[in-house]
């Protein structure tokens, strides 16, 4: 089986996150931390799982972004992706679902791969769209959340459980190659130990420029990001926390719950 | 603007059609000109689902019809709608965000050469705004093609009030079963459930945000200063293994409506919130002014819940219920 992670790099804290004025960007202090999308860890331990049950597999982890987003690639490498692909896009800033999947899919259509996997949605821009738009691009099945799986390579297919509201499960089977986003909690994934990392930074990324693939133009632009509207939050309790906890007790009460 | 034709594909769920599928028509009135939507709805058996669709909305209805539709299977639903989508040139095609929306989605929009643009919170005049960064900041997109396929967060639009006029028409149109290289074996219900949550009348609630596990104690010890309380959690602390599934609440857990829902450490993601839709008091406890549960809170507390919960347990029994 040869099969493709995509892991996507977010910010460690979104609280690090301020709106620039100047720009109507978001920004970052140039110290912050990033990591792996977590739903990401979940797909790249599927695949590492899927490898050891199936000898002869192989797992490419691949990353879309600027030069920071090899440190993600190292961590994919430290947990056991055999090799990195980082498709160098520098621009910072808004960059679609459908730009970002088009650019997987003219990196990943001639490596043909039997299975490409990747989180659910990120954490940052929680579309839900990577996998399944590949999957459209590259014209394979896709069953997204999925939570249990039984890939087939001698039938060339596999049978998954996607979780569906009110954790009901839809079972699929799907020819291969096809493409899976995956549901968190349907393992656990490893963590890497800090010689394996430390190792997995001197292994050699392929990096592919984003300018290179031929993909088509953007389809959506973002006018602006901005915080949401106070209005519609609630109503903030002030004072001490024996004040706060005090005002909560007499609103229950007045509320008729205690 | 011109008016753009703006169809909606709806859903059923255990055979009833879904709130989130009225609550198309919300954003279908944000987005367009004041004309009608077409609504079509695939599935098998779902002549008696279109027409009370046709009937509450007033909308044209389509009952996209085939046995190979029972279960939603990505690939059979969309060559079936593509089939009716096709010969339009431009349009909105609107979906509820849901396991169908979200999968569905993207693969219509490539089809047809649109932007996919989902997890749409509100939208207007040509702009769709989505929150992002669970919820801590919207983002405003706009399309740049003349066919957008949307899907709408679930809660997010207001189902407008039934019609008085008369109902829409109903269209059977029989879709052909084609071989494809998916196919949607069956459904299994979920068996971790806690009922405790469906009949709590407070539920007490931990996310991530609560640190480590060794907290669960301190929610526990909270739930225990009420009567008729349970614990509830997200599913990201599930996953963590903090909480046992059966506490999970939202979109993939359970849907619950108790009088009193306190939630700690939970950032809010939709995914959570729409799990929670019927309680009638949320409390919200964390330590991030932004946090995106303050939106849905009737009452925010910045606090550590580590040094305020003790606190509130003293508060709480000092009143001697």
């Amino acid at each position: 089986m040869r099969i493709l992670v995509c892991v996507k790099q977010v910010i460690d804290s979104s609280e690090s996150l301020t709106l620039d004025e100047r720009t109507g960007e978001l920004s970052y202090p140039s110290d912050s931390a990033f990591r792996m999308n977590r739903f990401d860890e979940f797909a790249l331990e599927e695949a590492l799982l899927i490898r050891e049950r199936l000898a002869g597999s192989r797992v490419d982890a691949l990353s879309v972004g600027p030069e920071r987003v090899s440190s993600n690639l190292h961590r994919a490498l430290g947990m056991g992706a055999d090799h990195a692909i980082h498709i160098l896009h520098r621009a910072e800033g808004y960059i679609s679902p459908f730009s970002v999947a088009s650019l997987i899919a003219a990196c990943a259509g001639p490596r043909s791969y039997d299975l490409i996997i990747a989180g659910v949605m990120a954490e940052d821009t929680m579309a839900c769209q990577t996998g399944q738009l590949i999957a459209a691009l590259l014209d394979l099945p896709c069953a997204t959340s999925v939570i249990k799986e039984e890939v087939r390579p001698e039938r060339a297919e596999a049978l998954v459980d996607r979780e569906i509201e009110g954790g009901a499960r839809e079972r699929v089977l799907l020819e291969l190659p096809a493409v899976f986003s995956v549901q968190p909690g349907i393992n656990t994934p490893r963590y890497p130990s800090f010689s394996k990392v430390m190792r997995a930074q001197t292994y050699k990324q392929e990096v592919v420029k984003a300018e290179d693939l031929l993909v088509p133009a953007p389809r959506e632009i973002r006018r602006s990001i901005r915080t949401p509207d106070m209005a519609a939050q609630g109503v903030f309790v002030e004072g001490s926390p024996r004040e706060k906890a005090r005002k909560l007790v007499r609103i229950l009460h007045e509320k008729s719950i205690l | 603007m011109e008016a753009k034709p703006i169809t909606l594909i709806a859903e059923r769920r255990k055979g009833c059609v879904t709130q989130e599928t009225y609550e198309l028509l919300g954003f279908a009135r944000a987005v367009g000109n004041g004309q009608m939507p077409i609504v079509i709805l695939p599935g098998k058996d779902v002549l008696a689902a279109a027409q009370e669709i046709a009937e509450k909305t007033g909308c044209e209805t389509i009952a996209l019809s085939g046995d190979h539709l029972e279960h939603y299977n990505g690939l059979a639903y969309a060559e079936a709608i593509m089939n009716f989508l096709r010969c339009k040139a431009d349009g909105w095609v609107c979906l509820p965000h849901t396991s169908m929306g979200y999968d569905l989605a993207p693969r219509l929009a490539v089809q047809l050469g649109a932007s996919c643009i989902t997890a749409v919170d509100s939208a207007g005049d040509g702009w769709l705004r989505r929150p992002v960064y669970s919820g801590r900041f919207k983002e405003e997109i706009v399309p740049q093609t003349s066919r957008v396929v949307a899907t709408v967060l679930p809660g997010a639009f207001q189902s407008p009030a039934e019609t008085t006029g008369s109902g829409g028409g109903v269209t059977v149109i029989e879709a052909n079963e084609k071989k494809l290289a998916s196919t949607t074996v069956g459904v299994a219900e979920s068996l971790r459930r806690d009922s405790s949550l469906k009949d709590a009348e407070v539920i007490v609630a931990g996310g991530r945000g609560i640190g480590r596990r060794e907290n669960v104690a301190l929610l526990e010890e909270l739930a225990a200063a009420f009567p008729k309380s349970a614990l509830g959690a997200s599913r990201s602390a599930c996953d963590l293994g903090w909480f046992q599934h059966k506490h999970q609440i939202g979109v993939t857990g359970q849907t619950v409506s108790p009088k009193l829902y306190l939630a700690c450490g939970i950032s809010g993601a939709f995914q959570h919130v729409s799990g929670i839709r019927g309680a009638q008091i949320i409390m919200a406890i964390n330590t991030d002014p932004h946090a995106a549960i303050f939106q849905s809170a009737h009452y925010c507390i910045r606090e550590d819940l580590v040094t305020f919960i003790p606190i509130l347990i003293e508060e709480l029994n000092n009143t001697g219920h």
